[in-house]
C-alpha cells in the first residue's frame, strides 16, 4: 500500500493561523484536515456579565477586517431582544458602513491575497512588479472603503461609533460629499477589476453546494432578511439553531457548522450571489454576464469574480445611499432594556455572522453565542479540498500544495475570527 | 524649529510612525515612543501610532519625503537591543522579524510601496527587540529604557531628515 502525505505547515495570504494535512492511500484522498491552531479566543465567555452598551465595541475586536459584521449582528440582536426598530436614515447609514467594509475587505482579498494564485506569483509584491497599475488601483479601492468606515465609524479598524439604536454621531451631508467623490472613482476601478479577474484561467471544477444566505424582499442583503438555502431552508433568523448545528473536531480550535441531518453548506459571496442574483441592480447583472457568469456560480475558483462584482455593487449602493442621505434628527433611537433573548444575523464579507444573546432586566448579557462565517464554511472547504486534490493527484506535490492553498483562499477564510483556523500536509500510503 | 528661517529652506516633509499593540507587552514599544515624542517634534512633523492594518500605512505616508518607523522586533540578541535600519541601503535585513500575525506586516507594506513607487524616498526603521509579548503586560524595563533612547535619537533624526543633511546617525 502506497501512502503519501502532503503538508502545508503554515498557510499564507489568509487571516490567522492554520495548516492542512492531506492523506493519500492507493491513489485516493483518504483524509483532509484543515487544522486551525489559532488559539481559542473565548469572546462568548468575555461577554457574559457585560452590558448591552459595551457589546458592539467588544465584538468589534473579534476581527480587524470585518468588525462591522460583528457590530451589526450584535446591535440587531440587542434591538431584537429589547423590541427596538431602527429605520429610515439610520438604517440606511448601517447599510452604508457595511458597504465600506465589503469594499475594503473584498479589495484586500481579491487583489492582494487571491489574484497572485491565478497569475503564478508568490505574493502581491511580486505581482506588483508586472501589474503595478492593478495593485495601485486595489490600494485605491481599499482606501475608498476605509474612508467610508472612518467617516461613519470614527476609524477604519474596530470602529467606535456604532451603538444599539443607531450611532453615537451621524455625519453631515458635507462630510459625505468627498466620500461620494472617492466612491465614483472606486466604482470605475471596481468595474475594471471585474473585467481583469474574469480573464483569469479557472480550473474546471464545480460542486453541488447547499448555499445559505440572507434574502430580503427588495435588497441584496447586508443586515436583514430570512435565512434561505437552495435546498428548501427558508426560516426566520431566530430559528437558526433548529436547522444548523456546531460540532467540535479534534483537529481544529474552530467549531464545524453543519445543516442538521444533511452536512456541509456554503456561506459567503457565491451563496449570496446564487440566492440573490435577482436582487442585484441590472447594471451589476449585466456586468456578471459580461464576465461569463450566469445567475448561479458553482465554481469556487470563480468566487474572485463574484467578490469583484460585490465591490461594484457596494460602490453603487453606497453612492445611492449618500445621494439620498438626509441627516436624521437623532443619532440613535431611545429605548429601555428588558429581560429576553435577541438574535441578529448579517452578511459579513465572508458570509452570514449569527449572534444570540440572553439579557437580564438591566440589559446585562447572561449568555452569548456567536457563529462566524469561516467556521460555517470549514466542512465545505475540506470537501472542496478532497475533490480538488483528487483531480490533481497525478501532479507533483508542489503543484498539489499550491492548488490546495488556492482552494482554501477561494473562501477568504478569516481564521482569527473562526478560532473558533493554515500549514498543508499530504500523506500518501 | 519652525521659524521663518526654516520656511525659507523648503524643509522636507517628515512623518514619524510608532507601531504596535499596546495590550501585548513589549509590542507596545513603538506606540510608547510615539507617545513620548508628542509635543517634542516640530509642528510640521506629525507623529502617529498605528496597530493592525499595516497596508493602510501606505496611505499614511503618502506625500512625505522621509519616514521614521519604530516597531518591536522578535528577540535576537536581547530585550532592549536597538537596531537602526536605513532602507536607502536596501530591504529590511532577514534577521530582523517585523512580521505580523496577519497577512501584511511593516516589511511587506514597505516593500510593496517601494515596488509601486509609493514610498517616501528615505525610510529609517528603528526596531527594538522585545522580551515579553504577553497580553496585558507592561513594557519590560530594558525595553522601556530603550524607548526613551530611541525617542531622543528620533529627535536628532528628524532634524537631519528635515534639512536633508548628509550627517549620519550612528548605529547603536
Amino acid at each position: 500500500m502506497a501512502t503519501k502525505t502532503i503538508r502545508v505547515e503554515y498557510l499564507t495570504r489568509v487571516e490567522g493561523e492554520g495548516a492542512l494535512d492531506l492523506e493519500v492511500n492507493d491513489g485516493r484522498v483518504s483524509s483532509v484536515q484543515l487544522n486551525i491552531f489559532e488559539p481559542p479566543r473565548f469572546f462568548e465567555a468575555f461577554l457574559r456579565g457585560r452590558g448591552y452598551t459595551e457589546t458592539p465595541d467588544i465584538v468589534a475586536r473579534i476581527c480587524g477586517i470585518c468588525p462591522i459584521a460583528y457590530q451589526m449582528s450584535a446591535v440587531h440582536a440587542i434591538e431584537n431582544a429589547f423590541g427596538v426598530a431602527v429605520d429610515g436614515q439610520l438604517r440606511a447609514l448601517r447599510r452604508l458602513i457595511y458597504c465600506g467594509e465589503w469594499i475594503e475587505s473584498h479589495s484586500l482579498h481579491v487583489i492582494m491575497l487571491h489574484a497572485p494564485d491565478f497569475l503564478g506569483f508568490p505574493d502581491a509584491i511580486q505581482m506588483a512588479r508586472e501589474h503595478g497599475d492593478v495593485v495601485r488601483n486595489g490600494l485605491a479601492l481599499k482606501k475608498a472603503g476605509n474612508e467610508l468606515m472612518r467617516v461613519l465609524g470614527g476609524r477604519e479598524i474596530h470602529p467606535v461609533n456604532v451603538k444599539a439604536g443607531g450611532f453615537y454621531r451621524v455625519p453631515s451631508r458635507a462630510e459625505l460629499a468627498p466620500v461620494a467623490e472617492s466612491l465614483a472613482r472606486a466604482h470605475e476601478l471596481a468595474v475594471s477589476l471585474v473585467r481583469w479577474v474574469a480573464a483569469f484561467q479557472f480550473p474546471q471544477f464545480e460542486r453541488d453546494y447547499e448555499f445559505v444566505a440572507l434574502r430580503h424582499p427588495d435588497e441584496y442583503p447586508f443586515n436583514e432578511g430570512r435565512l434561505v438555502s437552495n435546498r428548501d431552508i427558508d426560516i426566520d433568523i431566530a430559528d437558526y439553531e433548529t436547522q444548523f448545528e456546531e460540532r467540535h473536531v479534534a483537529h481544529s480550535t474552530a467549531l464545524h457548522s453543519l445543516v442538521k441531518r444533511r452536512g456541509a453548506y456554503l456561506v459567503g459571496p457565491l451563496a449570496r450571489y446564487a440566492l440573490n442574483f435577482d436582487r442585484l441592480p441590472a447594471s451589476v447583472q449585466a456586468l456578471a454576464r459580461e464576465a461569463g457568469l450566469g445567475p448561479v456560480c458553482r465554481n469556487p475558483f470563480q468566487s474572485i469574480i463574484v467578490r469583484a462584482l460585490e465591490i461594484v455593487y457596494a460602490c453603487e449602493e453606497a453612492r445611492r445611499l449618500i445621494a439620498a442621505y438626509e441627516p436624521p434628527s437623532l443619532a440613535a433611537v431611545a429605548f429601555t432594556p428588558r429581560a429576553g433573548t435577541g438574535v441578529g444575523c448579517t452578511e459579513a464579507p465572508r458570509g452570514i455572522c449569527w449572534h444570540r444573546y440572553d439579557f437580564d432586566t438591566e440589559g446585562t448579557i447572561q449568555m452569548a453565542r456567536i457563529v462566524p462565517p469561516t467556521s460555517q464554511n470549514q466542512p465545505s472547504i475540506e470537501a472542496d479540498l478532497a475533490a480538488v486534490a483528487t483531480s490533481v493527484l497525478d501532479q507533483p506535490d508542489e503543484f498539489i500544495r499550491g492548488r490546495c492553498e488556492q482552494t482554501i483562499r477561494n473562501y477568504d477564510p478569516c481564521i482569527s475570527c473562526s478560532a473558533h483556523f493554515l500549514k498543508l500536509s499530504v500523506h500518501r500510503t | 524649529m519652525t521659524g521663518t528661517g526654516d520656511q525659507a529652506i523648503a524643509l522636507r516633509k517628515v512623518l514619524v510612525i510608532g507601531l504596535g499593540n499596546t495590550d501585548r507587552g513589549d509590542d507596545a514599544v513603538g506606540a510608547r515612543v510615539a507617545q513620548d515624542l508628542l509635543g517634542s517634534l516640530p509642528a510640521d512633523v506629525p507623529v502617529i501610532a498605528r496597530r493592525g492594518d499595516m497596508l493602510s500605512l501606505i496611505e499614511d505616508w503618502d506625500g512625505y519625503d522621509a519616514l521614521v518607523c519604530v516597531d518591536a522586533a522578535a528577540p535576537l540578541e536581547g530585550p532592549g537591543r536597538i537596531h537602526r535600519i536605513d532602507l536607502r541601503a536596501g530591504a529590511l535585513p532577514k534577521g530582523i522579524s517585523l512580521t505580523s500575525s496577519h497577512a501584511w506586516g511593516l516589511a511587506q507594506a514597505i516593500e510593496l510601496a517601494r515596488t509601486l513607487h509609493l514610498a517616501p524616498r528615505e525610510i529609517i526603521v528603528y526596531a527594538i527587540e522585545g522580551g515579553s509579548f504577553e497580553p496585558g503586560a507592561a513594557l519590560t524595563p530594558a525595553v522601556a529604557a530603550a524607548a526613551r533612547v530611541v525617542a531622543e535619537r528620533i529627535l536628532a533624526e528628524v532634524h537631519r531628515l528635515r534639512y536633508d543633511s548628509i550627517e549620519e546617525v550612528s548605529d547603536a
